[in-house]
């Protein structure tokens, strides 16, 4: 799979959306669909909710990414809340993927929105605008453009470690944690001490402060967008307090 | 051409980005494992023997205080973000400000006190944990509604309310484990590469 992906650079497809709309936006599904409950006024929540990055993906122009997801999101869905009550505890490993599944597929699906749409220029200026300490921007900016590299180098590792025999059931079971980490950390450090130099070279660090070609701030798509996530939010307060089923 | 001051200049925070990269990483990578029931507390064990690989590697590159605390902080951010409680913002800043405390009374390069720290650092993985035993009714409902009867009382089983201080005594001891461990894999491997 190519991990790269995740990394990509700005696109001006769609509209834009201001990247502190989408961490609120990926906060609010962590909260409400990764750690709600399935009863009550859930059953309407959670589809909603799951709705975000559906749209998101549509106004960015994904197309396919939008259909696949929402019809794979539907299907665990429904299997979870009509198909498995009926089978009773037979069906618990059935259960068991759909639950896991259909709770992380929109997490996932959002933060591949926002990583693939942000890049880390927008990044760190939207966090500049929230006063984010420089101490915690850089390291954050950094893990964000770091992780899709690391995950690419730990595939590409596993491959060549398949070909030597060293994987799950093979010959060199005991040795895949020292064979597989220790490659991987050796090629991402080196990586990570050029894009260090880098963004050193750049003038990361210079003493003066930097400035930021990038634009950001919000829009009226964007206050829709957190309109509507602050919406959800409110309505599992009322139904944790008991004022909604 | 190194300046000797304390305040954190740009290296260093780049520094702590591609550990914590490569730390999450690792984390993630094993996590998969919880989907079996048995190995959902283990995760106490496995998590922090191979994080402390990076971790002693990240040691060797930190020599000013607040290097660790940020990277602590950095991982219940992400916590945060993937869904996994809020929880592990404070117990990530908690054990992220001791174990930077541990590895400054050694001034960053005794080694002893970097194993130390290692274990220290590790605790912040509780965090994970902790909704279990704060809001065991609710938690054990949830289990319920989201993955069924027979995962949730084979779940809820190991996790009697005396588990938590063992748990934590899991992470800080397999912390010194994975931390020990680690400088011998980075006696054998980086410092041949030039890296540790």
């Amino acid at each position: 799979m190519d991990w790269q992906v995740l990394s990509s650079q700005a696109e001006n497809k769609g509209i834009r959306l201001d990247p502190r709309t989408k961490i609120f936006l990926l906060l609010t599904i962590s909260i409400l669909v990764v750690g709600g409950e399935v009863s009550g006024i859930m059953i309407v929540i959670k589809p909603l909710t799951a709705l975000i990055p559906f749209l998101l993906l549509l106004s960015s122009g994904k197309w396919r990414q939008a259909i696949c997801f929402t019809t794979l999101f539907t299907i665990l869905f429904l299997c979870e809340l009509l198909i498995l009550p009926a089978m009773g505890t037979s069906g618990f490993l059935l259960l068991f993927f759909c639950g896991l599944f259909g709770r992380l597929l929109p997490g996932v699906v959002m933060g591949y929105y926002t990583v693939s749409t942000t890049t880390v220029s927008e990044f760190v200026a939207a966090m500049e605008r929230m006063h984010v300490t420089q101490k915690l921007i850089i390291p954050l900016a950094v893990l964000f453009r770091f992780f899709p590299t690391v995950m690419e180098e730990y595939h590409n590792i596993g491959d060549a470690m398949r070909m030597r025999g060293i994987r799950i059931g093979g010959r060199k079971t005991s040795k895949m944690l020292e064979y597989r980490f220790i490659p991987m950390m050796i090629c991402s450090v080196k990586i990570g001490e050029e894009l260090s130099a880098a963004s050193l070279t750049r003038g990361l660090g210079a003493p003066i402060k930097r400035t930021n070609i990038c634009q950001v701030g919000f829009h009226k798509f964007d206050g829709c967008m957190l309109l509507y996530g602050g919406l959800m939010l409110v309505l599992n307060l009322f139904r944790a307090i008991g004022l909604l089923w | 051409m190194e300046k000797t001051t304390n305040k954190l200049q740009a290296k260093d925070l780049v520094n702590v980005g591609i550990y914590a990269a490569i730390y999450l990483v690792i984390t993630m990578i094993l996590s998969f494992l919880s989907l079996v029931p048995i190995f959902h507390p283990l995760l106490t064990v496995i998590c922090p023997i191979a994080g402390s690989i990076p971790f002693m590697l990240f040691l060797t590159k930190t020599k000013k205080f607040g290097m660790i605390t940020i990277m602590g902080v950095i991982m219940g951010i992400v916590m945060l973000l993937t869904g996994m409680g809020y929880y592990c913002l404070l117990t990530g800043f908690v054990a992220a400000v001791l174990a930077d405390i541990a590895a400054k009374s050694g001034n960053y390069v005794s080694a002893k006190k970097s194993v130390l720290a290692s274990g220290i650092f590790s605790l912040w993985y509780i965090g994970n944990y902790l909704a279990v035993f704060i809001t065991r009714e609710a938690h054990y409902q949830h289990v319920i509604e989201s993955y069924g009867q027979a995962y949730a009382d084979s779940y809820m089983s190991f996790y009697p309310n005396w588990m938590l201080p063992v748990l934590l005594a899991a992470c800080f001891i397999s912390g010194i484990i994975g931390g020990i461990w680690g400088k011998k894999i980075l006696k054998k491997h980086f410092k041949k590469a030039g890296i540790a």
